[in-house]
């Protein structure tokens, strides 16, 4: 009796082995399934999503290059619910992440800022929380980040003024503080950009005010 | 067999010493009444459904001896009277429902040999009490919630076995000289924990057998020292942070069977002494960052069953006399730097069920010896830089199921990889095998995946596709395949993706297409001779979320139905001969975000309604139509468009004022088109070339000929009033000017000479047409700038010569 529970244990134990890794999948595809285990999804969009196939390249919702490198994410408006995780963070040649219209939650990881061929960040109404995290602030690359009506907190990181290739920014709607960058492509943006953060408190005054102003 | 509750007149049986009711179907609770059984030494319910409490009364049981109540539901915390039991070698409560913390006071029962707890939601500390436990042989606690530091010490726990704490969340380092010299520890699983530091501690523990930390955050690097634990058989590691090298002293485990260290930071090469593993059957490296080349001292291992080196930087040859290790079932070099020929003799590990050599840099052809890998059920090899004819042996391959050569330079038939019945992934896509696609690839009726894209091969698609039920994806793009599709595939119902993009296929898109394949996502028939309507079944396919219809011969119109397909990310019907108009329906298709219908014979005008389509984004082309009318105001809602092109239509009017609401445009193209009027300054960094071809000015285009119209809007409206009422006055007194002017110079005239009267008639009629001519041309030129801004001509025009005729033909009036 002893023994058999005994035995009980050392196969629970054991059961590494009996995971065979021969098909140990492509770094972006496991990603891409660490990603998939955080959501639910009600509507199935990600039921093409198979770890066994030798790349994520004939997933649906998922676009790649001539090189099989996932290079679009699209998963906009798909009623999916969960947390984005720091496996986003591997998917190095991604340009596309479109996740917005969803019901997102938890923080934006900083994994993100290594995105670094990131074109566009769509990760527009869901329930993400949290900072907007320094570390965007190394997707050289990003042209559009919308991140509006979430319920981010926070002060606007300074890093981001280094992003020169930014052309549309919009934090509407969210829950930030302090006061808006005015340096680099934050020069550009309208006052829209930014509506609707109650505690935000209008563009940098440089040396009257403190960009934590009211956070 | 048992089932309902244990009764509670059991109690009774005050004499009972054995109480053995296990593996029935009995539930409710443990009876308080059991309580009675002061004689009780056995006490065994184990895999029940009992649920409750474990109940307090059982604390007068104080001569039992073994206690299982594992594999029920019981509830509530560990009770500590359990400490009172003088008597009690085994307690087995694992696999329920137990939480609460781990009672200091079993410490107290230093009769226990076996204490299994594993599978409950424990929580807290482990008891350092515990270490009091000297007869304890086995204790194994994981799969709780157990955290703190690993309070556990076979220092004192000198009977200790197996010390089991996998799956919790215990933290801090192994302690150092984990063991004493005495230590019986055969067994160490701590795998699934939050362990940090070296595992140097451990080296200590001599007796081990099977050690396992795996799933855990140490780090340093693999002790020289490895070899004290010359017992080890099984030594797992993987999932850690370890660095450095596999030292070579692992040669001196020659008890090793199983060397599992996968997803570590582990470098260097591997050391040749692993050779002197005679019994080593499992060898997993993958996921580090190895070097240096595979030694032909490994095919020394001939127990070697499984190797699995997976993503590191090997180079070099496969080792030659690979062939050494019958045993061998799964040999996986995946995304490794190996270059050169496959070593013929690899054909002799006749054992061999998963090849996979995929992601390298190998050349050569496949060695004729592969006939003999009879038992091979899995084989893939791509993205390598194989080429060559496949052997004919393979044929005798009769247990192939998955075979991807893809992105080789395989050249031949395809026909000696049909051998099998069993084929389920059939993917040799981007090689250069020509031919005709084999009819014995069609006797695996269990093929879910046809991938031969990107070859040479010829002749039509076979009917007998229509065979294989469970064909979900099929690929035969970009091949040189003719004929029409054949009837047959409309079987095919769980087909997801079909592409036959880029071969020579003709006839019409049959109409089956949509109504019996309704769960294709991805439907692409480009580049073929396709032609015809679009079949108005297409509505069916509500699932597809890519169509891809471009350079074909289609004509007709653009089936209102395809506005049906709700799901479409991607619509391309580029370059046919599509006629009608785009479907203002369109607007339905809400999760397009690339729309390409350009090179077309389209007309009418663009449906404002496109301005629905707000998640367009990679593009919107309707270049290459006869598409007329102005450009939809409403067209500067697609806030995320990153391209438009409309250039090469008929569009006409000025550019609407909300495309500079395009904000994320970075491409634009309205060339050649009959535009007008001033580009608005917000377009002005686009080039030239983006709006040539029209009557277009301003930046970057030459400067309208009016000073800038748009300055207008900015004057109040009592300005306005003002100007207008200045240029009023101003024009009727010039005017009165020049009519006292003309009457004199006309009088004189008359005075001078009577026979030109003629001419100053014919003179009077010309001014005026002339006039009208002028005005005419002004405003051609100007366009719907000038007269939609208004009144603002009148006040920006004064030295425009239209302006005066006019008002001088006025004031003449």
């Amino acid at each position: 009796m002893a023994s058999s529970s005994l035995l009980i244990s050392l196969a629970s134990c054991l059961l590494f082995l009996a995971l065979s890794p021969a098909l140990a999948s492509n770094s972006e595809g496991e990603a891409l399934c660490a990603f998939k285990s955080r959501l639910s999804d009600p509507n199935n969009v990600l039921q093409s999503w198979d770890q066994s196939l030798v790349n994520p390249c004939t997933w649906f919702h998922v676009t790649c290059d001539s090189q099989n490198r996932v290079i679009r994410l699209d998963l906009g408006n798909s009623n999916i619910t969960g947390t984005l995780g720091p496996e986003l963070g591997r998917l190095q040649h991604l340009q596309y992440l479109e996740l917005y219209r969803n019901s997102f939650m938890g923080k934006i990881p900083e994994e993100l800022g290594n995105l670094k061929n990131l074109v566009s960040m769509d990760l527009y109404e869901n329930q993400l929380e949290g900072e907007i995290p320094k570390s965007l602030s190394k997707l050289k690359s990003l042209r559009f980040m919308r991140l509006n009506n979430n319920k981010l907190t926070g002060s606007i990181p300074r890093e981001l003024v280094t992003l020169s290739n930014l052309k549309v920014l919009d934090f509407s709607n969210n829950d930030l503080c302090g006061t808006i960058p005015v340096d680099g492509p934050f020069s550009t943006f309208p006052p829209e950009s930014f509506e609707n953060n109650k505690r935000l408190n209008g563009p940098e005054l440089l040396g009257l005010a403190s960009y934590d102003f009211g956070c | 067999m048992l089932y309902g509750e244990i009764p509670p007149t059991l109690g009774n049986c005050t004499s009972l010493e054995t109480l053995g009711l296990a593996y029935c179907r009995l539930n409710g609770t443990i009876p308080p009444q059991l309580g009675n059984l002061r004689q009780l030494k056995l006490l065994t319910l184990q895999n029940n459904s009992l649920s409750g409490p474990i109940p307090d009364q059982l604390a007068q049981c104080t001569r039992i001896q073994v206690i299982s109540l594992n594999d029920n539901m019981l509830e509530g915390e560990i009770p500590s009277f359990i400490g009172e039991f003088s008597a009690l070698k085994t307690l087995n409560l694992a696999n329920n429902y137990l939480k609460g913390e781990i009672p200091a006071d079993i410490g107290n029962v230093r009769s226990l040999n076996h204490l299994y707890l594993f599978g409950n939601r424990l929580t807290g500390n482990i008891p350092y009490e515990l270490n009091q436990l000297s007869q304890l042989q086995i204790l194994d606690a994981s799969s709780n919630n157990l955290s703190g530091p690993m309070n556990i010490s076979p220092d004192h726990l000198i009977s200790l076995e197996f010390l089991v704490i996998s799956s919790n969340f215990l933290q801090g380092e192994i302690p150092k000289d984990f063991c004493s010299r005495n230590s019986s520890l055969h067994n160490l699983f701590l795998a699934g924990n939050q362990l940090t530091g070296t595992i140097n501690g451990l080296l200590s523990c001599t007796s081990l057998q099977s050690l396992d930390l795996s799933n855990n955050s140490l780090t340093g690097s693999i002790p020289h020292a490895i070899d004290q634990l010359t017992e080890l058989v099984n030594l797992a590691l993987h999932n850690n942070s370890l660095t450095g090298p596999i030292p070579h002293q692992i040669g001196n485990l020659t008890n090793l069977e199983i060397l599992s260290l996968y997803h570590n930071h582990l470098t260097d090469s591997i050391p040749v002494e692993i050779g002197k593993l005679k019994r080593l059957a499992l060898l997993f490296l993958y996921e580090n960052q190895m070097s240096g080349t595979i030694p032909e001292e490994l095919t020394n291992c001939t127990s070697l069953q499984e190797v699995d080196f997976f993503g590191n930087h090997f180079s070099g040859t496969i080792p030659d006399q690979i062939g050494n290790l019958k045993n061998l079932i799964v040999l996986q070099l995946r995304e490794n730097d190996l270059s050169g020929p496959i070593p013929p003799s690899l054909g002799y590990c006749n054992s061999l069920q998963q090849l996979a050599l995929a992601d390298n840099s190998l050349t050569g052809s496949l060695p004729d010896t592969f006939g003999f890998l009879t038992e091979l059920n899995l084989i893939t090899l791509y993205n390598n830089s194989l080429a060559g004819d496949l052997p004919r042996s393979l044929l005798g391959l009769k247990n192939l199921s998955i075979i991807n050569l893809s992105h080789n330079k395989f050249s031949g038939t395809v026909e000696p990889l049909t051998g099998s019945d069993l084929l389920t992934v059939f993917d040799l896509t981007n090689n250069s095998f020509s031919g005709q696609i084999p009819l014995e690839l069609f006797k695996s009726r269990n093929l879910s995946r046809i991938r031969l894209g990107h070859n040479q091969l010829t002749g039509p698609i076979p009917s007998q596709v229509g065979l294989l039920h469970q064909l979900v994806s099929l690929d035969l793009s970009d091949n040189d395949l003719t004929g029409e599709m054949p009837l047959s595939l409309s079987n095919c119902k769980g087909l997801t993706h079909l592409l036959l993009n880029g071969n020579r296929l003709s006839g019409y898109i049959p109409s089956w297409v949509f109504r019996d394949l309704v769960s294709l996502g991805e439907l692409d028939l480009s580049s073929n001779n396709f032609s015809g309507d679009i079949p108005k079944e297409i509505g069916n396919c509500s699932a597809l979320i890519k169509l891809s219809l471009y350079n074909n011969k289609l004509t007709g119109p653009i089936p209102v139905e395809i506005t049906k397909l709700t799901l479409l990310n991607v619509l391309n019907l580029q370059k046919n001969k599509l006629s009608g108009p785009v479907p203002p329906e369109i607007q339905q298709c809400k999760k397009l975000y690339e729309l390409r219908l350009s090179e077309n014979l389209l007309t009418g005008p663009i449906p404002s309604e496109l301005s629905s389509l707000t998640e367009l984004q990679v593009i919107l082309d309707l270049s290459y139509n006869d598409l007329s009318g102005q450009i939809p105001d409403t067209l500067g809602n697609l806030l995320k468009l990153e391209r438009l092109n409309l250039s090469f239509n008929q569009l006409q009017g000025a550019l609407p004022d909300s495309l500079v609401r395009l904000t994320s445009l970075h491409r634009l193209n309205l060339s050649s088109n009959l535009l007008q009027g001033e580009i608005p300054l917000a377009l002005s960094s686009f080039p030239q070339n983006s709006f040539s071809g029209n009557n277009l000015c301003g930046v970057p285009m030459g400067p309208c000929s009016d000073p800038p119209v748009s300055k207008g809007k900015h004057l109040s409206k009592a300005e306005v009033e003002g100007i207008i009422v200045a240029i009023v006055l101003v024009s009727a007194i010039v005017c009165v000017a020049l009519m006292y002017i003309m009457a004199r110079i006309w009088s004189n005239w008359r005075e001078v000479s009577v026979s030109t009267s003629d001419c100053e008639e014919s003179n009077s009629k010309r001014w005026v047409g002339n006039g009208d001519k002028i005005q005419a041309s002004k405003y051609r030129k100007l366009g719907p700038t000038s007269t939609r801004v208004g009144s603002s001509e009148e006040k920006h025009s004064w030295g425009s010569d239209t302006s005066v005729l006019r008002m001088k033909n006025d004031a003449a009036c």
